[in-house]
């Protein structure tokens, strides 16, 4: 179980950042993706002990990611208003848009969706860690 | 007559509204407080299969543009939708279980007619 | 001026920012991250505020998310009974957390203030973003929001009775929601739109082809929006979920939280239905008569009550019902009632759990017979009381005058005098369960027998405003009532 973990283990995350940065391309996006990374980590602090766990990313870290991540979201609306267009805009207020279908189209999506993908992420590892160290 | 078979015309939609009724009623009658919280997401994963059954396109494509084909795309509006609901379910299926746990260290059971039990004794 | 134009996206991104900053700030700099959060509540003050200068001068404002028009894009709207609820939210929500800073110390464990802090900012973003939202799905998302941030800050406080009675709550707005969410898939499948405008056209040719979709959808929104605004037989999560919070948390929850659900309510029916479906089927019928067994079953259950914060609870019930008979009536007079009902209420509610909660922060009293000669001790928290205590019966010089005053008169101008008796007689059951706290508080022989913290000048400064407002609210109704007959006038 410990070694398939330890194999498995970069492959979840590589795909996990695959599902999140193709959001625009292919079904999945922020939640899906940043879903299947925080599952990664909670599966090293399954199969191996929770201290184990713990050093993959310590309390403070994903304290600081779910704000940041949830404030990097904010941010980017407050600066598509700063460019003249409304809350939250896209093209209309020049992000760079590349051509349809290749990965660093659509401006503002993928950043938005980098920002999430990390705030879930670091709140699915945060919600285990509650549940599993309150219960000591 | 008619009504029988409109009634299997729609099946997607007769399936999505017992499986609606049977949450509803689950989450309000059983005691068991876990059980509770799997009625509930089984009384939103049926609204969701009612947004999917609407919004089905005979022969369509997944609203993603592809180079060159000219196909019909199928409505992307209601996908937002049940996605968006999914994690709007997600986190109060996580916030019901964290309660549950507290609860259960405080009371001793997950029995919600003991802990009504226990309350009007105090 | 550039940023005026964007406010009503802004008065909700303002408080979602100190939400997911206040935790950052209250692990490294604690002082800094109370100081941010009034910052915060007064910035979106002062910018709804200006938002309502703006929709007197030059009618509704509409505001497109991200720059798509609807039916694309997500549309939040600013007319003036719209403006006016979040006014009435982020002004006493205001007051409520001046309150709180020094509360809470008192009540919570000091780590999970900053986690308190937060909350709080995302249940007051929340709720003004369910006042400014003019697209159905945004409602949804918005009001789950609402929703988990109401139950935490309840259950933030962790012992026996808070925790069960979260739960409880849990789960029945959880019901609630998913009936919302099937009259929503109901809607759509019958109009293919989610923005209320487009909605209202479509239907209006619709309901002729799809009726029972359409009241279907209607039916499961007054059961969702009913359950979670507690009107009559779904009010059961009430009493608990108030009585056992923290007091901040009691006064939000009672003064604002239940009342936007009856304020989307009232938005369904007015502005997604179409006109004429009020006029044909009176679904109106059946909020006016559970709002009306309401008002009486409130105060009888409140009549029977030991605890004092649970009394407080179940008059919630009775003075929501109030607003819900507003709705009802189908009449102008009776939505200015109603409405001015929300203000008059949110204050006075929120003063007298203020005040209980000054009782039981100088005195850890909470049972009603032990506050016997408590007005000798406490004089200003027990002048609060009575203020407070008038305006729920309605007496002369209140606000809580006004309203039932618009109330009764609407229901003689449709007819039905049968209302006005039952407006009067939950007034007279009203008193019956107020005024001998009153009573014995200042006239009682012994006096008074246990100890007495002196309350700090936070607290008293806060009454002091809500007694201030309440008078003024029953003297100088003018300005307000004009704005609410003005903008119920064109709803008829």
């Amino acid at each position: 179980m410990r070694i398939t973990s330890r194999l498995v283990v970069p492959f979840i995350q590589i795909y996990g950042i695959y599902v999140v940065l193709h959001g625009h391309l292919s079904p999945g996006g922020s939640f899906s993706g940043g879903a299947i990374f925080g599952a990664s980590l909670v599966l090293v602090a399954l199969s191996f002990n929770l201290e184990t766990g713990a050093k993959q990313i310590s309390h403070q870290t994903a304290s600081l990611l779910e704000s940041g991540g949830v404030l990097g979201f904010v941010i980017t609306g407050l600066v598509a208003i700063a460019l003249g267009g409304n809350y939250l805009s896209n093209r209309a207020a020049g992000f760079p848009a590349g051509q349809a279908g290749e990965l660093f189209s659509a401006g503002a999506i993928l950043i938005i969706t980098v920002f999430v993908g990390i705030k879930v992420a670091s709140t699915i590892v945060t919600l285990f860690y509650n549940i599993i160290e309150g219960e000591k | 007559m008619e009504m029988l078979s409109g009634i299997i015309d729609n099946y997607y939609y007769m399936v999505a509204i017992i499986l609606f009724v049977i949450g509803m009623y689950t989450m309000l009658t059983h005691a068991n407080m876990i059980k509770k919280v799997i009625a509930m997401n089984i009384m939103d994963t049926s609204v969701f299969l009612m947004f999917v059954a609407i919004g089905y396109t005979h022969g369509a494509q997944a609203p993603i543009i592809k180079e060159g084909a000219d196909t019909i795309y199928a409505n992307p509006l209601p996908g937002a939708l049940i996605l968006t609901g999914i994690v709007v379910a997600v986190s109060v299926t996580a916030y019901a279980l964290s309660l549950i746990v507290k609860i259960y260290r405080y009371y001793g059971t997950c029995d919600y007619d003991e802990i009504c039990e226990i309350r009007s004794q105090e | 001026m550039g940023l005026a134009d964007h406010f009503p996206a802004l008065i909700i991104v303002v408080m979602f920012i100190s939400a997911f900053l206040s935790p950052l700030l209250y692990r490294w700099a604690e002082k800094v991250s109370s100081y941010f959060v009034t910052a915060s509540l007064l910035t979106a003050f002062v910018f709804s505020v200006a938002l309502l200068v703006q929709v007197q001068q030059s009618g509704p404002v509409l505001y497109y998310m991200g720059g798509w028009p609807p039916p694309w894009g997500i549309e939040l709207r600013a007319d003036p009974l719209r403006v006016y609820i979040l006014i009435v939210v982020i002004s006493v929500s205001l007051w409520i957390f001046l309150y709180a800073l020094r509360d809470l110390k008192h009540e919570l464990k000091k780590t999970v203030i900053g986690w308190y802090y937060s909350l709080y900012s995302i249940l007051v973003g929340s709720m003004a973003g369910i006042a400014l939202t003019n697209d159905l799905f945004n409602l949804f998302v918005l009001m789950e929001i609402c929703a988990i941030s109401a139950c935490a800050i309840i259950s933030i406080k962790e012992d026996r009775e808070c925790l069960e009675a979260s739960f409880k709550y849990l789960i029945l707005s959880a019901m609630g929601t998913g009936c919302f969410l099937l009259g929503v898939a109901m809607l759509y499948m019958a109009t293919g739109y989610l923005n209320y405008s487009f909605i209202q056209v479509e239907l209006a040719e619709a309901i002729i082809h799809y009726p029972l979709n359409i009241f279907t959808a209607a039916a499961l929104f007054i059961a969702a929006f009913g359950t979670k605004a507690a009107l009559f037989p779904l009010h059961v999560w009430l009493p608990d979920a108030h009585a056992s919070a923290p007091t901040p948390s009691s006064a939000m929850l009672s003064g604002l939280v239940i009342k936007i659900y009856a304020f989307a309510l009232f938005l369904m029916f007015y502005q997604v239905f179409p006109k004429t479906m009020l006029d044909t089927i009176p679904l109106n019928e059946i909020i006016l008569w559970m709002a009306a067994l309401g008002t009486m079953f409130g105060s009888i259950y409140a009549m029977i009550q030991t605890d004092l914060k649970k009394m407080l609870a179940y008059s919630s019930i009775g003075q929501i019902s109030y607003i819900f008979m507003g709705i009802g009536f189908h009449h102008d007079l009776a939505l200015v009632g109603g409405f001015y009902h929300i203000m008059v209420h949110a204050v006075t509610k929120a003063l007298l759990f203020m005040t209980a909660g000054v009782i039981i922060y100088s005195t850890g009293v909470r049972k009603i017979s032990d506050l016997a000669g408590i007005g000798r001790v406490l004089p200003l928290a027990m002048l609060a009381f009575t203020i407070g205590s008038a305006s729920m019966i309605g007496i002369p010089g209140t606000g809580g005058l006004i309203s039932k005053w618009y109330l009764a008169l609407s229901a003689l101008e449709i007819g039905r005098p049968f209302f006005v008796l039952v407006i009067l007689a939950s007034s007279l059951l009203n008193a019956i369960y107020y005024m001998p706290i009153v009573i014995n508080a200042f006239m009682h022989q012994e006096d008074f027998q246990h100890d007495v913290r002196t309350v700090p000048l936070f607290m008293q400064v806060s009454l002091l405003v809500g007694m201030v407002f309440i008078i003024i609210s029953g003297f100088f109704s003018r300005p307000v009532v004009s704005l609410l007959e003005q903008a119920a006038s064109l709803l008829f």
